[in-house]
């Protein structure tokens, strides 16, 4: 069965794989060889740090195949986004330009380069192996990052945010950057975002706008895709919607993909997941799909398991229990995968 | 003799015909009585002293002496922006650069200015058709540094002028296609009328407050930047001969290119001179006799024309018809502008 655990350095030989393979680039695994060791140290030191509030902590979480012990996939959270360098989004401002002589009265969008996500904790580093049906295993390694998230609040900053991929064409030009970004840096997409390695790099500050960029102003093709989410985006555009998250008025300063924020008492990780107890069952019990999530260091893990609904307990068959490390009398968080539709309802109420 | 001379009173009934040969492109001239008439009055308190700084302005009309026809108009603005902020863009270099990634690009960027603010400005220019050749053009536009040059102290240290940008073949600015329509709204004519009526407070509200990346806007919006209308392009060569240049602003609707310079520095300030006035027959031999532009150097009756002859012996000789057509008697002072071969 799949499971989500810390990564660790003897998944080295694993993880560089998923890095070369991974398209786009995964900016949290690095292809050299040494920085790559470099951050699953980091992550391996993260998650055994005694941590009171956000810093340079990395984490890096796999998904593993309990009957292989081949990972499957990566997902990871850096703790304040920019720690060391300021991380930079552009701003989507409103400005409002009326004149009650003329009858006249718009918004006006601008793109103001903005540090305003520097400090905060975000999600990055999502990677699926293709041979994965379904969409389960997705967002089982994406939301297990909230799983952890929700069992360590401290860690992390009360807002948390993701970045995802903008819109490209077929030949990986993005119309975004060819009516911005290349103005300013005069290349090609791939050559900065590669360089760029995140998104706090000296460089943005030599070379980006300094002034506000008028949206109206720009190419339609460069209208269109702002905020949208690329094709091979929308699986994790549609699990961070489904966990609570936002778009919020920031896009990406090179491909204008969309920022998604979530206050993290607000996620549904946090909102919906209830603490049980494990019993040790013989089978699946219940019909109700749940993650579940264990530990807090390097123990963490968590996993997909049907449980009945509206229970204190959570019965769990013997291969989750081996999966989880959890035995009977120890207390899980479950959190139903999909929200139930008098949920919705009682949301809307809200 | 054709001359050009400071508006009257009583040229109003002309002014009003004449206006009604423009077309819609010329917003400050137009067949309104009521403009025209407080633009003469303007000019009246402006020459008696009685206008304020931001007030003063002169208008001037161009007659045929022989005919009374009046045929052209110009002014001169003595400062502008002290009612209404005067706008512009000043296209400004914006560098981008980085070592670590071997980047270096330029691009421009648009800033809205009140640079010109207390400029001195020479606005208003329109010639009859009837009247476009033989270089009268030349005449109404320079008779305007004719005045400057001897009313020196009536004006300011720097002088601009506003030249029409570029439109299509259709008619339409690519630069308010690209800029100015997003933010004021309204169509381009009916923003220039607002905005050379002294309407202005639109501007405040509606215009970019950031500077515009020009090299983000559509390639036709970006060359128009400073890019002068086909039907002004004489009129920029004549500024640019009298010394006025291009240096980075342009305007807030069209991208037209201003042109600009001290006012000392102007070629007839700097090269027309002060000399008695005699009557009688000019030397006018040769297949191109030199003329020049010689002006009287009354305040309220100021005129200006071209005769024919250079300034010899310390005197400018007139014809008797031009010396009425001038206002002038032997011994006078006249100011004389040596005209260049082929612009007279």
């Amino acid at each position: 069965m799949l499971f989500v655990r810390p990564g660790k350095l003897t998944d080295l030989d694993a993880l560089a794989h998923m890095a070369r393979t991974a398209q786009p680039v995964l900016h949290s695994l690095p292809h050299d060889r040494a920085a790559l060791e470099a951050r699953v140290a980091l992550s391996e030191d993260s998650f055994r740090a005694d941590v009171d509030f956000a810093g340079e902590e990395f984490y890096l979480f796999v998904l593993e195949d309990s009957s292989t012990g081949k990972l499957l996939g990566t997902a990871s959270i850096v703790a304040a986004a920019g720690y060391s360098e300021p991380f930079y989004a552009f701003r989507n401002d409103a400005l409002i330009h009326a004149s009650r002589e003329l009858h006249v009265n718009r918004k006006i969008h601008a793109l103001t380069m903005s540090h305003e996500l520097t400090g905060k904790s975000r999600l990055a580093g999502f990677y699926v192996d293709p041979s994965l049906r379904g969409d389960a295993a997705a967002h089982l390694i994406s939301r297990a990052r909230m799983m952890y998230i929700a069992a360590n609040r401290r860690r992390f900053t009360p807002e948390v945010f993701t970045l995802l991929l903008g819109v490209s064409d077929g030949n990986g030009a993005s119309p975004f950057w060819e009516a911005v970004g290349r103005k300013f840096f005069g290349r090609d997409f791939t050559d900065v975002d590669i360089a760029s390695g995140g998104r706090s790099r000296t460089f943005i500050a030599e070379v980006m706008p300094a002034y506000p960029i008028y949206v109206p102003l720009l190419p339609e093709a460069a209208q269109r895709v702002l905020g949208e989410p690329n094709e091979t985006a929308l699986l994790a555009y549609d699990i961070h919607l489904e966990e609570g998250f936002e778009p919020d008025r920031f896009v990406d300063i090179f491909d204008a993909g969309p920022v998604l924020t979530a206050q993290v008492d607000r996620i549904a990780c946090v909102k919906h997941g209830t603490e049980r107890v494990v019993r040790e069952a013989s089978h699946q019990q219940g019909d109700v799909a749940y993650m579940v999530s264990t530990g807090s260091g390097e123990s963490f893990r968590c996993v997909l398991a049907d449980l009945p609904g509206d229970t204190a307990d959570a019965p769990l068959a013997g291969d989750v229990r081996a999966a989880l490390g959890a035995k009977d009398g120890d207390v899980v968080r479950c959190v139903p995968l999909h929200r139930r539709d008098d949920e919705d309802l009682k949301g809307d109420a809200a | 003799m054709i001359v050009v001379r400071v508006v009257q009173t009583g040229d109003v009934d002309a002014l009003v015909s004449l206006a009604k040969e423009t077309g819609p492109g010329l917003t400050t001239f137009k067949p309104d009585r009521d403009a025209l008439a407080a633009r003469i009055e303007r000019t009246r308190r402006t020459l008696a002293g009685e206008a304020a700084p931001g007030e003063a302005g002169y208008f001037f009309v161009m007659e045929d002496s022989k005919t009374g026809d009046i045929a052209g108009v110009c002014g001169i603005e003595s400062q502008v922006g002290l009612e209404q902020p005067f706008y512009n863009y000043r296209v400004s270099t914006v560098v981008h650069a980085s070592q670590e990634l071997g980047v270096w690009t330029r691009m421009s960027a648009l800033n809205i200015s009140h640079d010109l603010t207390g400029y001195a400005e020479v606005c208003s220019l329109f010639l009859s058709p009837r009247y476009r050749t033989g270089g009268v053009g030349g005449l109404l536009s320079r008779s305007r540094f004719m005045f400057i040059a001897q009313f020196r102290e009536r004006f300011p240290e720097r002088i601009c002028a506003e030249l029409r940008g570029h439109f299509d073949e259709d008619g339409t600015s690519p630069f308010w296609r690209a800029v100015g329509s997003h933010f004021y709204q309204i169509d381009f004519n009916a923003a220039d009328y607002l905005s050379s009526h002294g309407r202005k407070s639109f501007l405040a509200e509606l215009m970019p407050r950031y500077p515009v990346y020009v090299d983000l806007l559509p390639q036709d919006a970006q060359d128009a930047v400073g890019l002068t209308h086909r039907d002004t392009l004489p009129a920029r060569k004549m500024l640019e001969a009298e010394g006025l240049r291009y240096q980075n602003h342009v305007d807030i609707f069209d991208a037209g290119p201003v042109l600009e310079c001290h006012v000392n520095d102007l070629r007839t300030v700097r090269e027309s001179v002060v000399v008695p006035v005699a009557i009688g027959v000019p030397d006018a031999q040769g297949d191109h006799p030199p003329t020049s532009l010689v002006s009287n150097t009354s305040l309220t009756d100021f005129r200006v024309g071209v005769a024919p002859g250079v300034v010899a012996n310390g005197s400018f000789v007139l014809s008797a018809d031009d010396a009425v057509a001038l206002d002038v008697k032997a011994g006078d002072p006249v100011r004389v502008l040596p005209l260049k071969v082929k612009q007279g």
